[in-house]
């Protein structure tokens, strides 16, 4: 049945992407149930969760998944667990019952089965996938990420018409409790006869309060930690995925606006330096500091019962300097030279190709678009005539982002 | 149809410009709630007969509609009702007693009716409901967010609560568990593509639940803890203790879908998964 629905979708999609730029976008997601996660303290879970390989621990959270607006998405979900069947539920994303991925509405899939999901990537807006499988058990488990949807032409906005940003950031709040971790409790029984399994599950008492599967001295890390400059305007997607609400309060500083929910935009956007966020649900909140600043956003883990905070953790925050004219060019393989520039610009590449041009004023409106560039190995001169201010200049290959510079114009 | 059934409204007696006269009336009722464990849970409802009921009345009126509500207290203690957000309160009811009391909204919403007398005791115990003023033809959904801590309840009934800590085990709707609650016609969703559904949600329970949609988002009507966050359109939505939401719902594919609490502690009752707030949606094409 799996490999029927697969061929229908293959002639679907091939009569409906002629003349459209999105694309097909593939994903593989392999479930396992023998997972292992070392905590901040040095303790060891037992895990499940989504690899993309069979060579490693499925990460907790899951590989972060992307499409833009309009792409075509097939998940293949590869079970390599050797027990509970396990699903994709494609959470906000509002996908047909078929492709849900409540077992007993949908489908299951089992060990060394594989199962594919399609859909046609909707609004822009931060998504989850997880488990529904005895979903208390597998999500706790850790069997959940984000789905990230783009906007249409992939670029660094919010949504098509939306607001630009120099750079985005994902956090995803969760919580462990080691006694679900104990294998009496994740090698549940399941009666694949039964259209609702029933399952046991203990008290809810966590211990690790988790900002992408890190706490504590973990979120030190480069990769959790905010850097920007001033004036850098930050994307910060914020989902919660456990089963205790979040408070979010960011630094005063960081001029946090909260700009959209559940894959939606708010209107009017909401400045606030609290942010509270309960399971299941993201945000997208805008924050554009203008002063050097070290300090952190603090994550609150709030019962849903008695309303008391369990615990409390700290994502580092660091302000400094003026948006990174140097910064930000030797990250990329793409470099803006001269900059400032009084006269003609070029850009130079390590190689990596670039096939059109977007600039952008200081305020984000669109003042020049070239298409169909093809340019040399290592440079070329820019065509055009910018009056004196600050600019963004985007490089594209294949209608995607490849780099996005800034420019300063004298 | 027994306790989730629209309170019954007997008669439009009298016109007044455009307001409709009506009368009604609800009982407090005391007895016991068997859980899918076997444990017998002692309880109270206002209901709409004499005869006890898990689930409290829910009320539905229209926004022309001016109610005398005649509370008739069948307990062997006092009680009260106060309608939350409607500036409606009756005082202590003795036992056997009655009063009348006159109720109605300039605008359409959702609301909480609750006894205010030991508050939150006889809350906790179970009297607590729903009253909603529309002014839509659209099909209206009811669900009464209600937990159950059997050690809290029993603190109550003998030497009173004591216990700091909320740790309810049962997640009811209407006072019903999955599977149930989808045998329940006020609760739930039935309809088709492109049809207009509000769902009326009332927390009248102490704990904060996040309710998550599959397949839809929803737009949120009203919220009586964040006015400001009507508008938004979202799959998954917050509320607190004694919040009330009005949700619009315009199906676009038809499907049976999940409404959970997204707490996924909460979709289970007495530790058994998914014996907790758990519903599905059912639209046709």
């Amino acid at each position: 049945m799996i490999m029927k629905r697969t061929v229908l979708f293959f002639i679907v999609l091939s009569c409906s992407i002629i003349g459209h730029t999105q694309q097909i976008v593939n994903h593989l997601l392999i479930a396992r149930n023998l997972g292992e996660k070392v905590m901040h303290d040095g303790d060891t879970l037992r895990t499940f969760g989504f690899a993309q390989s069979l060579s490693e621990h499925p990460p907790i959270p899951g590989p972060t998944l992307y499409a833009n607006e309009g792409d075509s998405v097939i998940l293949d979900l590869f079970n390599v667990s050797q027990g509970a069947p396990h699903t994709i539920h494609l959470h906000g994303l509002d996908v047909n019952q078929e492709n849900d991925g409540v077992p007993h509405l949908s489908f299951e899939v089992h060990h060394m089965d594989h199962g594919f999901y399609y859909f046609v990537a909707p609004h822009p807006g931060t998504y989850f996938y997880h488990c529904h499988v005895v979903s208390s058990i597998h999500v706790q488990a850790g069997m959940y990420g984000v789905f990230i949807v783009k906007p249409s032409d992939g670029s660094n906005t919010t949504w098509d018409g939306g607001y630009s940003f120099d750079q985005e950031k994902l956090y995803t709040m969760s919580e462990m409790d080691p006694v679900w971790h104990e294998d009496s409790v994740m090698d549940h029984p399941h009666d694949t006869t039964q259209s609702i399994h029933e399952v046991s599950i203990p008290e809810y008492h966590p211990t690790y309060f988790l900002v992408n599967g890190q706490s504590e001295h973990q979120l030190l890390e480069p990769d959790i930690a905010l850097e920007s400059a001033k004036e850098e305007l930050t994307f910060l997607r914020m989902a919660n995925i456990g089963y205790l609400a979040n408070r979010i309060t960011f630094p005063e500083a960081l001029n946090a606006i909260i700009i959209s929910s559940d894959g939606r935009p708010i209107v009017p956007a909401e400045t606030s330096d609290t942010l509270w966020i309960c399971p299941g649900e993201r945000y997208g909140v805008l924050i554009e500091p203008l002063v050097d600043l070290t300090d952190a956003i603090k994550v609150s883990f709030v019962n849903m019962n008695t309303q008391f905070i369990e615990n409390v953790q700290y994502i580092p925050v660091t302000v400094s300097g003026i948006i990174g004219i140097e910064e930000i060019a030797k990250e990329s393989p793409f470099r803006i030279y001269p900059n400032p520039s009084s006269g003609s610009v070029h850009i130079a590449s390590d190689g990596s190709p670039f096939d059109a041009i977007k600039i952008y004023d200081a305020i984000g409106n669109l003042v020049y678009v070239e298409r169909q560039i093809i340019h040399g190995a290592d440079d070329y001169q820019m065509n055009v005539s910018l009056s004196k201010g600050f600019y963004t200049i985007e490089l594209l290959h294949n209608d995607r982002i490849s780099a996005s510079l800034k420019l300063v114009k004298n | 149809m027994k306790c989730i059934a629209i309170s019954l409204v007997f008669f439009a007696i009298s016109f007044n410009g455009l307001s409709t006269q009506i009368t009604d009336t609800i009982y407090i009722n005391s007895g016991v709630i068997q859980s899918f464990n076997g444990s017998n849970i002692p309880f109270k409802s206002y209901n709409n007969t004499a005869v006890f009921e898990k689930s409290n009345a829910i009320l539905s009126y229209s926004v022309t509609d001016t109610v005398t509500l005649t509370v008739i207290n069948n307990d062997s203690v006092a009680h009260q009702l106060r309608c939350y957000g409607l500036g409606v309160s009756a005082g202590a009811i003795a036992p056997g007693n009655q009063v009348d009391l006159s109720i109605s909204s300039d605008s359409p919403g959702t609301f909480i009716y609750y006894d205010q007398e030991d508050y939150p005791n006889n809350k906790i115990l179970g009297l607590a409901g729903m009253i909603v003023f529309r002014n839509s033809s659209a099909s209206s959904f009811y669900w009464n967010l209600k937990e159950i801590d059997t050690l809290w309840v029993d603190e109550i009934i003998n030497n009173g609560l004591t216990s700091t800590e909320y740790n309810p085990k049962f997640f009811l709707i209407n006072g019903n568990h999955n599977p149930n609650i989808n045998n329940d016609p006020m609760a739930r969703v039935i309809g088709n593509v492109g049809d207009t559904i509000l769902i009326h949600v009332a927390n009248t329970g102490s704990s904060t639940h996040s309710i998550h949609f599959h397949g839809y988002h929803l737009e949120l009507l009203q919220s009586s803890e964040h006015s400001n966050h009507q508008g938004r359109i979202k799959d998954t939505f917050p509320i607190n203790p004694m919040q009330v939401l009005t949700l619009r719902m315009v199906p676009h594919q038809p499907g049976e879908y999940p409404v959970h609490d997204h707490n996924l502690v909460a979709v289970t009752g007495a530790n058994i998964y998914p014996n907790g707030m758990f519903l599905t949606m059912l639209i046709d094409p």
